[in-house]
């Protein structure tokens, strides 16, 4: 077993881990954030997507222990009240369907946001290439990240 | 469809975009899909066979039962002893199949052992030590092998590997074909695929010692029929089984099929005295199913000089691997709608179901309609081509015309609505049909081979449930129906409780549009149950998320109850502001007097007067305030094999497709996708949207990307995402999509099927488009998926794909 001490969502944890243990089981089932979906097991849906020390990452193709004594974000934590403007953004343009990718969508669409403000079409279908929908044909996941542009530019200019 | 004035007091809400607020806890993480309910549990998992047909030898679990953390272990012959078999649903030969294996192994992945554990990583370990002796048998993987004399049978006491075999005809077929000019057929081949929900099949079963009852917790599509599967298997009555579902991640028809190992999970549970919980992995889910069967469908069209078809006849062969309970269901899905768009007077359909070692199939979205276009909407291709007419016209010379409507084809399908010329026109103007077909000549020349294809699809909805009756005896369900209870509580607000399940689609949006409407309140007003409990819910054998009944007997129940809710509220308001009943209207969560509004009670006092002033209540009229209603499509015919409906409301889309082959690499790209879409009204267009292009990349995986693939030995090849291609956004089309509105007669809100469409349409149009760029290499479309590979193959050597 090893400890580990990270930071999730702006909280302390410290824990006793199986080496084996992944990242994602460790958020859903120790730190009970069940907003992290695992959808393939092999790294190509992306539910399982959070950001660690900043950067998006696939938290099933992670151990825990390699996530000691990082600072993570997971869906539950980007808005602190209310809604971020690119959850906003999911419901006003139908981003989802049944939700279970949205959070690693969501997740995506933002560390896109965030070094490309004003992402093309393609430069959107491009980020969240790794991330999968089975509902949506994904149209409207892009239009809800263009849209998620445009709100978050009006929020910075204010 | 009733009168709008019957239904809406206002009109703000039903028809708009409205935003899915309930669904807010989808963008925050916080849904509760099963996974993420917080109980003590412990875990299972299955052994599984690593042999697609083996005798089932000594199965020893002393060392995975030594393992430190390992509660229990249950083999398959275990489980069989203690549980009925699974009832067939089409088939007409005796094949009997338990929950998991026992005697034999029929398929790769089979479960032969259940092992609990206290987490997860302790229970991989055990699975590990779980020693089978196999002995293997001889195999039969492939349609062609299956039907051979002297093959091995997945199913000794049937005798032969073809579990359902039946000719229908409807019409004068031998008139038809005598009298064609020209006989147009082909043999196609379909892969095997899946819808694959992004969220795998998950199961919470815990038994209570004290009532010796089971609560379940399962991501299940049909609640109401699997409820009685479960019980039946288990041997126990139903009122012994609490049966729940809560968010589900996507369902297309996969989950439809879990229930056998809600079977196993309660067992297991009774036996460990915990809550025990399942949660499949990809690879499970893609090893052993659900999958929509494979097939070799041959079709033949009997047709005029002037491109009317007179005839069609169908042979249809089908893969449906190793599960009884659903196989033969395609085969009747695909007579039913054989054919598609048009007026054909005469049809013949054979259909075969065939057993073989591959997994189960299951009613993936759209159920055989995808393969039933595909054929017919490549043959009408085909046949314009040799008839020398253009693609576009044969099909409005054959379409059903809108003034023809209610129109009953061969077997008996009533098409209630739709224009199925107006949407090709539409579709044509907007793909600029003349244009791209005036200039692929010249793009050839510079090496672009361009290709446009069309295909006109019907996507039929509600199914009437008695349809596999056409191959047996009578059936345990018929028609279609769902019950609704209504509430409106203390604050006058709205509850909604539906028997039926949601697999993403927006239905507490949708319900709470129509109920504000309704009652002349706001949609945040109105909550509905996300979650459906055998307890409390109030579902029928039908009640579950399939076939595209939500807009039809979903909503006629929510209706049906709102308006009695309403009768009441107003009876009581009448009573208390003295004003008769049809001189009140209801305003802004009110009733207030038409006369003079200044004369209102808020529903809050009204239900005030429901709940607890009770003695002030008019004579005659019961407290509370909730109402129960099961509504049923009336047009549904009983089972009879010569006129039968199978579906009772009949969208349709269009689709246009332009792509570009490239012709070194294979690879083809998508120039422009147009959808042409007619579900008649639309409750929320923003939902709307999201189901025809979401439905429309589901067929696009099938065309161009996935396949579940078989070695010769019957080990599947395909069980993670790297190996079975899913459609990503990068790679696809902006859709073009636009809306026909032909209203149903037949539901309430003149709504019809949506959802499916675009799995049923979009197969033929693309591969339509690939046969139309590739026409000056000769090359043919015959079976499905249209990879790089195939396509090289095809212009370099062999002519077909």
């Amino acid at each position: 077993m090893h400890t580990i001490r990270l930071k999730i969502n702006g909280k302390d944890y410290e824990d006793e881990v199986e080496p084996r243990l992944l990242l994602v089981h460790y958020l859903r089932d120790k730190a009970q954030l069940t907003g992290t979906h695992v959808g393939c097991d092999t790294g190509n849906c992306g539910a399982c997507t959070i950001f660690l020390n900043g950067k998006p990452v696939k938290s099933c193709n992670m151990l825990a222990v390699q996530a000691n004594g990082a600072e993570l974000t997971t869906i539950e934590g980007l808005a602190q009240n209310g809604l971020h403007p690119v959850q906003e953004a999911f419901l006003d343009k139908f981003g989802l369907q049944c939700g279970y990718c949205t959070p690693g969508m969501v997740l995506s669409g933002l560390a896109l946001l965030q070094s490309n403000p004003k992402p093309s079409e393609e430069e959107i279908r491009e980020a969240i290439e790794g991330n999968i929908c089975m509902c949506t044909g994904y149209q409207q996941i892009v239009d809800a990240i263009a849209h998620a542009a445009g709100l978050m530019g009006q929020s910075r200019s204010k | 469809m009733l009168n709008f004035d019957e239904i809406f007091v206002t009109r703000n809400y039903f028809g708009k975009p409205v935003r899915r607020n309930a669904d807010t806890r989808f963008v925050k993480g916080e849904g509760s899909y099963v996974d993420d309910l917080k109980m003590d549990c412990v875990y299972s998992g299955f052994v599984r066979s690593p042999h697609p047909h083996a005798r089932l030898g000594k199965i020893d679990t002393s060392k995975a039962e030594a393992l430190p953390g390992v509660l229990a272990v249950m083999t398959g012959p275990e489980v069989a002893a203690v549980t009925q078999p699974v009832g067939a649903r089409a088939i007409t030969r005796p094949a009997r199949q338990h929950v998991m294996a026992t005697g034999k192994v029929r398929y790769v992945g089979e479960p032969v052992a259940i092992v609990v554990a206290e987490d997860r990583y302790t229970l991989e370990d055990a699975l590990d030590l779980v020693e089978v002796d196999y002995e293997p048998l001889p195999v039969v993987v492939e349609l062609d092998d299956a039907m051979k004399e002297g093959a091995p049978l997945v199913f000794e006491e049937a005798g032969t590997n073809i579990l359902l075999h039946d000719t229908l005809t409807h019409g004068d077929i031998e008139g038809a074909f005598r009298q064609a000019d020209l006989v147009v057929k082909e043999q196609f081949r379909v892969q095997r695929y899946s819808s694959t929900p992004l969220e795998n099949w998950a199961i919470i079963a815990k038994h209570d010692k004290g009532t010796d009852s089971y609560v379940v917790w399962a991501n299940d599509q049909q609640p109401g029929r699997s409820i009685v599967n479960i019980s039946n298997a288990l041997g126990i009555p139903v009122n012994k089984l609490r049966f729940i579902v809560p968010d589900s991640g996507g369902g297309f028809g996969i989950k439809l099929a879990l229930w056998p190992y809600v079977v196993s999970q309660c067992l297991v549970s009774r036996k460990v005295d915990k809550p025990v919980k399942w949660i499949q992995t990809r690879r499970e889910h893609l090893l052993t199913g659900t999958h929509t069967p494979d097939c070799i469908v041959d079709l033949e069209l009997a047709l005029k000089k002037d491109g009317k078809v007179l005839g069609l006849r169908m042979k249809d062969r089908q893969n449906d691997g190793s599960f009884v309970h659903t196989a033969g269901i395609y085969n009747l899905i695909k007579f039913a709608n054989i054919v598609g768009c048009y007026d054909i007077k005469a049809t013949q359909a054979e259909m075969m179901s065939i057993v073989t070692n591959k997994a189960p199939t299951v009613q993936n979205r759209g159920v055989g309609k995808p393969v039933m276009i595909f054929t017919l909407e490549r043959l009408m291709h085909r046949a314009a081509l040799q008839l020398g007419l253009d693609p576009a016209e044969i099909r409005l010379r054959n379409f059903v015309q809108p003034e023809q409507m209610p129109h009953t084809t061969p077997s008996g399908e009533i098409y209630e609505s739709g224009n199925y010329p107006e949407c090709l026109r539409k579709a044509l103007a907007q793909v600029g049909y003349k244009e791209v077909k005036g200039q692929q000549e010249a793009l050839r020349k510079q090496g672009t081979y361009v290709g446009i294809g069309l295909s006109a699809s019907i996507e039929p909805g509600t199914s009437n449930l008695g349809y596999y009756y056409t191959s047996r005896g009578t059936p345990e369900y018929m028609g279609n129906a769902e019950g609704a209870i209504v509430s409106m509580d203390y604050d006058g607000n709205v509850n909604v409780l539906l028997g039926s399940v949601e697999e993403g689609q927006g239905h507490q949006t949708a319900v709470s549009q129509v109920v504000a409407d309704m009652l002349a309140i706001t949609p945040d007003r109105v909550t509905m149950n996300s979650q459906m409990d055998s307890l409390m819910s109030p579902f029928l054998g039908h009640s579950g998320c399939y076939a595209n009944r939500f807009n039809d007997v979903d909503m006629g129940a929510v209706i049906m109850a709102t308006k009695k809710v309403r009768d009441k509220v107003l009876k009581i308001a009448a009573h208390k502001l003295g004003v008769p009943a049809g001189e009140l209207r209801l305003r802004d969560g009110a009733v207030c007097s038409a006369k003079d509004e200044g004369k209102s009670v808020s529903f809050k006092d009204i239900a005030t007067l429901a709940y607890k002033q009770i003695l002030l209540l008019p004579e005659g009229v019961e407290p509370g305030l909730k109402e129960v209603a099961y509504y049923k499509n009336e047009i549904a015919k009983l089972p009879n094999k010569e006129n039968f409906n199978v579906q009772m409301t009949h969208g349709n889309s269009l689709h246009a497709v332009v792509v570009e082959v490239d012709v070194e690499t294979g690879m083809i790209r998508f120039r422009k996708y147009v959808i042409v879409h007619d579900c008649g009204r639309q409750i929320n267009p923003g939902i709307v949207d999201g189901m025809a292009i979401g439905s429309t990349v589901h067929g696009i995986g099938a065309v161009l990307l996935e396949e579940f693939i078989y070695d010769e030995n019957g080990q599947i090849l395909t069980t993670s995402f790297v190996d079975y291609m899913k459609p990503l956004a990068v790679g696809l089309p902006r859709f073009e999509l636009s809306h026909v509105e032909s209203p149903c007669p037949t539901s309430l809100l003149g709504t019809k099927a949506v959802g499916e469409g675009g799995a049923i349409g979009s197969l033929a149009a693309i591969a339509n488009a690939v046969e139309d760029a590739l026409a000056p290499f000769g090359v043919k479309v015959t079976s499905l998926p249209i990879t790089p590979e195939k396509v090289l193959r095809a212009i370099r050597e062999t002519k077909v794909i």
